[in-house]
Parts: C-alpha cells; structure tokens; sequence
C-alpha cells in the first residue's frame, strides 16, 4: 500500500444495533484507499452488507462514523454521482427497456437528453449488450439482466461502486465471465470497488485486499492483502499462489466459526 | 445400429408432423371450446324444453324462443335502454378512474394525508351505496345527474383503495435505487411509484367498471328518469310492473353482456397499458 494515495472510504469504531437489539456491526475499523478492489468476505450475519450499505447511506452507523471521500454518504448521494450500488437481484424496472434502464440515473439528475443517451449506450457497449437496447428486463438471462445493473451503475461514472453480492444467484460460468469483465472495467475505468461475497474464491480472484468479517457479533477478523498481479487470468486459479490467498482466507473464516462455538 | 438410428429419425419426423398438423387445430378446439359450447346448448334446450313440458306459462317462466320475440319486439324501447345506460355508466366510470387514481396520487404523495384518510376511505366503501342512494337523489335531483354519481360512488372505491396499494408496494430495493440517485418526491412517484402501482390501478379499473353498470341501473330504479328516456333500469322497473317477464329477460340478459363487454374492453385497455412487463401481462400470453 502506497502512502500518496487518498482514502476512499472509512469506518472510523463504526457500530450498528438494530432496534431488535441485534449487533450487526461491532466497533469495525477499516479503510479503503482510492483505485482498490476491497472485497468483504464473510458468513451471513457477519454484516458486510451492512457495511456496504452505510457506505452508500441507507442506514447509518449507530455509533461512530463513515466517511466517503472525506465526507458523508448523504452529503455525496445529494450532490454528485460518486456512488453507485449493485444490488444481489439486478433491480431492474421492468417496465423499461434495457436503454431506459441504464437511462435512469441520469434521467433522475436531468441534463442534456442527447448527452444522455451516448453515455448510456456507451456503457451498454462495455458490458456487451449494444444489440439488446430495446429488450425488457424479461426477455434476458441473469447473467444479461446483472449486465444491465452494472451498467446502470456505471452510467453515471461513479468514482465507488458498492456490489452486494452481485454475482451469487448467477451460474458457475455466467459468474466467471462476468468477474472477469468487472476487473476489465474496473482497470479501465480506474474507480474503486468494494465488493460484498461470501465466496472465498471470487473474494480471492478480484480482490487486492479481503476484509474478512465474522458473525454474531459482525466484526472485522482480519485483512488479507492479496499480491497477485493483475489483470488477472482465469488460469490462475490453479495457480499455487491463488491456492495460498484461499487457504488463508479459509483458515481466517475457519478459526472464527471455531471460536464462536467453543466460546 | 443404422436401422435403429433411421427408424428414430424416421419416428421424430412423423411426430413433429403430427404435432404441427393436428395438434393447434384439433385438440385446441376440442379442449377449450367444444365443452363450453355443448354446455350452452344443452342448457337452452333444456329450457326451452321445461316450460313446454310443465306447461308454465311465458309470464312465469319465459322460452328463449319468447326472450327472443320480445327482444325483437321491443327492440327500440331496449336498444334506447341499453344506449342510455351505457352513456350513463361509462361517465360514471369515467369520473371514477379518474378520480379514484387523482385522489389516490395526493394522499399517497403525504404520508400524514394518507394514514388520516385512508381508513375513511375504506369505511365508506362498505356502505351499500342502494343506501345512500336517496341522498344522492335529494342532493342532485331526479335523472342523469344522480344516476352518474351513484355509478361514480360505486366504482369509485376500488379504483382508490387498489391504486392506494399499488403506490404503495413498490420493492424495497428499488427504492433504495432511487434514494441512491437523490430523486425527488415527484419525480419518485411518476417514475417508480405510479409505474410500479399499474398492475393494482388495472385491477381497480376492472372491478369498477362492471360495478359502474350495476351503479347506473340502480341509479335508474332510484331516481327514475327526470323528464328524460330511461335506461335500462327504468325499462325493468316498467316491465315489472306490467309483468312482461319475457322482456325483463332481455333487460337481464342485456346487462349482463353490456357488463362483460364492458370487463373486456378494459382488460383489453389494461393489456396494453401493462405492454411487454408485467407478470399478470405475462401470464394471460401463454
């Protein structure tokens, strides 16, 4: 990690309890710096979602603070299109086309109509789905409809993108295809991604650097910086070195799940 | 091993003909319409057969043979009636939509408006509108006017409770969409709210527009015709009352295709306004 880089995001003790008095988050320290892939890998109700979604300011923390690039997820959600989200189930609306879709964002912060229109079917373009403009969310696959939500999301060049676990209701070959694609934009587009999963694999194969969070109560477990170079092939998963990242992903995970039961 | 191969191929090409060929024609037809036709015919016959057979005589219970000359008959009295009603309730409808959706928009669009209202809303539907009928009357006189709000007050309510769900069941998920992106009110409810509020809107609209039917010919049993020709509710009161049964059977059968017509028309309107996305859409393709 370089010192000259600027912090992107940043939970300063951030704690969240819900009015059922569930712990979801408890004192998580962590930061993320500008042009990372951070991936939160963790069981379910380890509240890496919760995480994530504090960053983009729905819900916040009941103690302690989330700052995004020096300010607060409010303040930039008013003001600027720096964050955009990819929910678990595409989100599409389905009573707009493929075009109308990805036009939202931008409909929604007003400007010129033509202006608009290039840059939607721009990023259509970059995820492959220039001759499907005019289709409905129902007449595409999955995989497609993820397309269409990542390119909503990149409509309004975020400099963050949040994915919540994006690719988990998507098959083995769609979600590889679809992983390799998100490193290509992210390279090109050189934006920081923080990324929520709990599959170790796909937290290993995109990452340069893992948060790995355990459950009850959410916590921070450990941080995983994953030196493998990028871009990054799909060979290498069979790569000793891959195996290594995964093995102490695993193990972190592991040892947590262990503790949790003897405590 | 060639011969078995062959004769597969051989089988797979006489069932995909035979699947091409007989199948959308003969067995659509007899699976979907032959049962419902040959119910229709055994029905009239048997009612045309039971008069005649307990010798019951046209005033009590009329043939469709008398329906039928009767309607013939009397065909500019019921095509006025039917006319009438027709204007009367599809006004009736008309405000009810209208109305219903307008109202349903501004308590939706302020949380304090919609939880002091809406139980209202809800209370009023129950009150059988035969009942408040005379008010009506009293407040817009005999004839036209009271008949279009007494069809209006009956439609009125399903449009408003279904289009105040409708509004209000968007996904979580893609209102946090819009949250994310800094919408405005208005701009939440023309893009997300009222789309996403269409298919209960649609539902309202087909509950209603039957009941604005029902609506104008009680308006019509209500408050008679003001000076003006009747519909089709007046024509039943007349025929009552000179107990010219055969001709109440044509107003009955009248109404009833007037209100299926009716239901079609709109379903035909909600399947287009729905267009290629949403699931009931969907489901009525198949």
């Amino acid at each position: 990690m370089t010192t000259k880089q600027k912090q992107a995001v940043y939970f300063q003790n951030v704690s969240k309890i819900y009015n059922t008095g569930t712990i979801a988050l408890n004192h998580f320290d962590f930061s993320v710096e500008e042009g990372e892939f951070v991936s939160f890998l963790g069981p379910s109700g380890c509240g890496k979602s919760t995480a994530l979604r504090m960053v983009a300011g729905l819900g916040s923390p009941t103690v302690g603070e989330v700052t995004v690039f020096d300010k607060t997820p409010e303040e930039l959600i008013k003001n600027t299109n720096d964050i955009a989200f990819v929910f678990q189930d595409a989100n599409l609306l389905p009573w707009r086309s493929v075009l109308d879709n990805v036009l939202l964002p931008l409909e929604l912060r007003g400007g010129n109509k033509k202006e608009k229109q290039e840059a939607a079917v721009k990023v259509l373009e970059m995820v492959g789905l220039k001759d499907h403009l005019k289709s409905y969310p129902r007449q595409l696959s999955g995989g497609m409809r993820m397309r269409v939500s990542i390119a909503r999301a990149l409509a309004a060049k975020p400099k963050l993108l949040l994915m919540d676990e994006p690719f988990a209701a998507l098959d083995e070959i769609t979600r590889q295809t679809l992983q390799m694609e998100l490193l290509d934009i992210w390279e090109k587009e050189k934006m920081t991604v923080l990324f929520v999963t709990h599959n170790v694999y796909e937290a290993v194969f995109l990452s340069s650097k893992i948060a790995v969070m355990s459950a009850r109560p959410g916590r921070l477990s450990s941080v995983i910086d994953v030196n493998l170079p990028y871009p990054r092939e799909l060979g290498m998963r069979t790569d000793p070195a891959f195996s290594k990242y995964v093995d102490i992903a695993s193990a972190s995970l592991e040892n947590h799940e262990h503790r949790k039961e003897t405590v | 091993m060639a011969m078995s191969e062959m004769e597969i191929t051989k089988k797979q090409n006489a069932l995909a003909a035979a699947g091409k060929k007989n199948k959308p024609l003969g067995t659509t037809f007899k699976e979907m319409y032959l049962g419902p036709i040959v119910a229709f015919i055994l029905f009239i016959s048997m009612w045309q057969l039971i008069p005649l057979a307990l010798g019951l005589p046209h005033y009590i219970l009329p043939k469709p043979t008398d329906v039928l000359e009767a309607t013939v008959s009397d065909w500019a009295l019921l095509g006025e009636a039917i006319r009438i009603t027709i204007f009367e309730s599809v006004i009736g409808f008309l405000l009810s939509a209208v109305i219903g959706i307008g109202v349903s928009v501004l308590l939706a669009s302020s949380k304090i408006l919609e939880r002091s209202i809406y139980p209202y809303a809800i209370i009023l539907q129950t009150i059988p509108v035969v009942a408040v009928a005379p008010i009506v009357v009293i407040w817009f006189g005999a004839g036209f006017n009271s008949i279009v709000v007494i069809s209006f007050l009956i439609g009125f309510f399903p449009v408003i409770s279904n289009t105040l769900m409708g509004l209000n069941s968007v996904d979580k998920n893609m209102d946090e969409l819009f949250t994310l992106y800094n919408a405005s009110k208005w701009q939440r409810m023309w893009k997300l709210r009222i789309p996403a509020a269409m298919p209960y809107i649609m539902a309202g609209l087909k509950i209603s527009c039957t009941l604005s039917i029902v609506g104008a010919i009680v308006g019509e049993y209500v408050a008679g015709i003001g000076g003006g020709n009747g519909g089709l509710g007046y024509a039943i009161t007349v025929a009552a009352i000179q107990v010219k049964t055969s001709f109440l059977f044509s107003c009955g059968i009248a109404a009833a295709i007037l209100g299926i017509s009716f239901y079609l028309l709109v379903s035909l309107f909600s399947k287009m306004m729905l267009g290629s996305w949403h699931e009931s859409a969907m489901k009525s393709e198949k």
